[in-house]
């Protein structure tokens, strides 16, 4: 691939926990557009770091867009693009030699920033741990076919499963709502005999649980399915509203 | 207290505004659309039509209380839920890059703020009105068309503060009712749906529906 440089101009968000943040503008030059859009921030970091200043704060881990760890506002989108893929997956030959980028962290109220574009996004592991799971004996894991499923509907839990948990669908919504990422994490075992045990608990649990965690209520806009880079749908949140008044029905078991 | 958590929950809150603004869009919006139609066909239908709908006062009187309960349930949980919304997400991005989100949506608590001020004055101009007498098929009736064309004719003002009224209908419908299928656990989906396309539509053809009285009022 041709080698190709280019020089952007970053307005970063920096900010320590419980302190006021702002804006600071930083240059990235001499960028290779084959470089990923965090090993930029690598480049800029180190010119920081030699340079006897903090460098910025993100959070990251596989770089494959398989891990949720990553992910900021650049230029208004989450993770840099709408193109289904994570801001570790995001590439500078995206953006044009002399481009200014606007980077801040995945806000909402239930995701306090921690530094700089980390933020705190353990209110979403709670609701998980609230019921987004199923109980089972542990042991050795059991014949894969002894359970038959039809494969529409294996095929609709794993759309679901998809979800690395990133956060971008709080983020993008104007209500700093989770319903995309509940519904996503109640539709992965709603669809499975596997969870049907827990049915109505699961969703009575996670709802009351998001509910508390200060996340705002969904008002069907549909900007989380736009933003989530695993291309969740918004029929998951369809779904959790239909367990969501069937667990009113549905037997406790 | 396991009714009200649910009903309380932020589903169960949207469920209510849903089931709320569902009753009065059938019960009220539609019957009402349908009752305009007929000042259409003139003095005598229009008037026959008010004199007739009088007679069922049992069945009105309830229809208007079922009325008073639901826009209370639907401001109170849109207040609810608005309120916690905005909490939610105080702090927000300086930049925003995508343009999913409709008008319409965006602007629904102001538009339902509008619809509201917009029912007290319509009460007060036409409901609570007093109203001459007319006959019709030998028996004194109200004149129930002769009023709404006084109101309007040669009144611009009057026309353009209902014709301003009926775009915000127009704007609260066309999110109502594709959010509240949603709410109710209706796929609507996001792009090419149909759901969406008729939700405008009927939106669009309601508040035009609605227009069209002071504008033929004004011009007769």
């Amino acid at each position: 691939m041709a080698e190709k440089k280019i020089n952007l101009t970053l307005n970063v968000w920096r900010q320590q926990a419980g302190q006021e943040g702002a804006f600071e503008t930083y240059q990235a030059e001499n960028i290779d557009t084959n470089a990923s859009f965090l090993e930029m921030l690598d480049v800029v970091n180190e010119n920081l770091t030699c340079a006897g200043k903090e460098p910025i704060a993100f959070e990251h881990d596989c770089r494959e867009g398989i891990c949720g760890s990553c992910g900021a506002l650049v230029a208004g989108k989450t993770h840099g693009s709408h193109d289904r893929s994570t801001l570790c997956q995001l590439h500078m030959r995206s953006f044009e030699d002399g481009d200014e980028l606007t980077i801040e962290p995945f806000r909402a109220d239930a995701f306090p920033v921690i530094k700089d574009l980390i933020v705190d996004r353990s209110a979403l592991d709670q609701i998980v741990s609230s019921g987004g799971y199923v109980s089972v004996k542990t042991g050795s894991a059991p014949e894969a076919s002894t359970i038959p499923i039809e494969k529409n509907f294996a095929d609709a839990a794993m759309d679901a499963a998809a979800c690395i948990g990133c956060g971008a669908c709080v983020a993008a919504c104007p209500n700093g709502s989770a319903m995309l990422f509940t519904s996503a994490k109640v539709s992965q075992f709603a669809l499975l005999p596997q969870g049907a045990p827990e049915r109505a608990s699961r969703v009575k649990e996670m709802v009351e649980t998001m509910d508390r965690l200060g996340f705002g209520n969904c008002s069907n806009e549909y900007e989380c399915a736009v933003a989530c880079p695993k291309g969740i749908d918004v029929k998951h949140i369809a779904r959790l509203n239909r367990e969501f008044i069937a667990s009113r029905t549905r037997k406790k078991k | 207290m396991k009714n009200t958590r649910f009903l309380l929950s932020s589903i169960g809150q949207k469920l209510l505004l849903a089931t709320s603004g569902t009753i009065m869009f059938l019960l009220f919006l539609v019957p009402h659309m349908g009752g305009n139609v007929l000042f259409l066909f003139g003095k005598d239908i229009f008037n026959s039509y008010a004199h007739h709908l009088h007679k069922l006062v049992p069945i009105v009187i309830g229809i208007e209380v079922l009325m008073l309960v639901s826009i209370s349930v639907h401001m109170i949980m849109a207040a609810r839920t608005t309120w916690a919304n905005r909490k939610a997400a105080s702090s927000r991005h300086s930049q925003k890059g995508s343009k999913e989100r409709s008008l319409a949506a965006r602007l629904m608590p102001w538009s339902g703020i509008m619809i509201f001020a917009f029912i007290v004055i319509h009460l007060a101009n036409f409901k609570f009105y007093e109203k001459s007498k007319t006959m019709l098929d030998g028996h004194e009736v109200y004149d129930v068309y002769g009023m709404v064309l006084s109101r309007f004719q040669g009144d611009l003002w009057y026309v353009g503060v209902y014709l301003f009224f009926m775009v915000a209908v127009g704007l609260h419908l066309s999110h109502a009712l594709q959010s509240a299928l949603q709410t109710y656990g209706v796929y609507v989906p996001r792009t090419g749906s149909k759901i969406k396309a008729a939700s405008m539509w009927i939106a669009t053809g309601m508040a035009s529906t609605f227009a069209i009285i002071p504008i033929i009022a004004y011009l007769n």
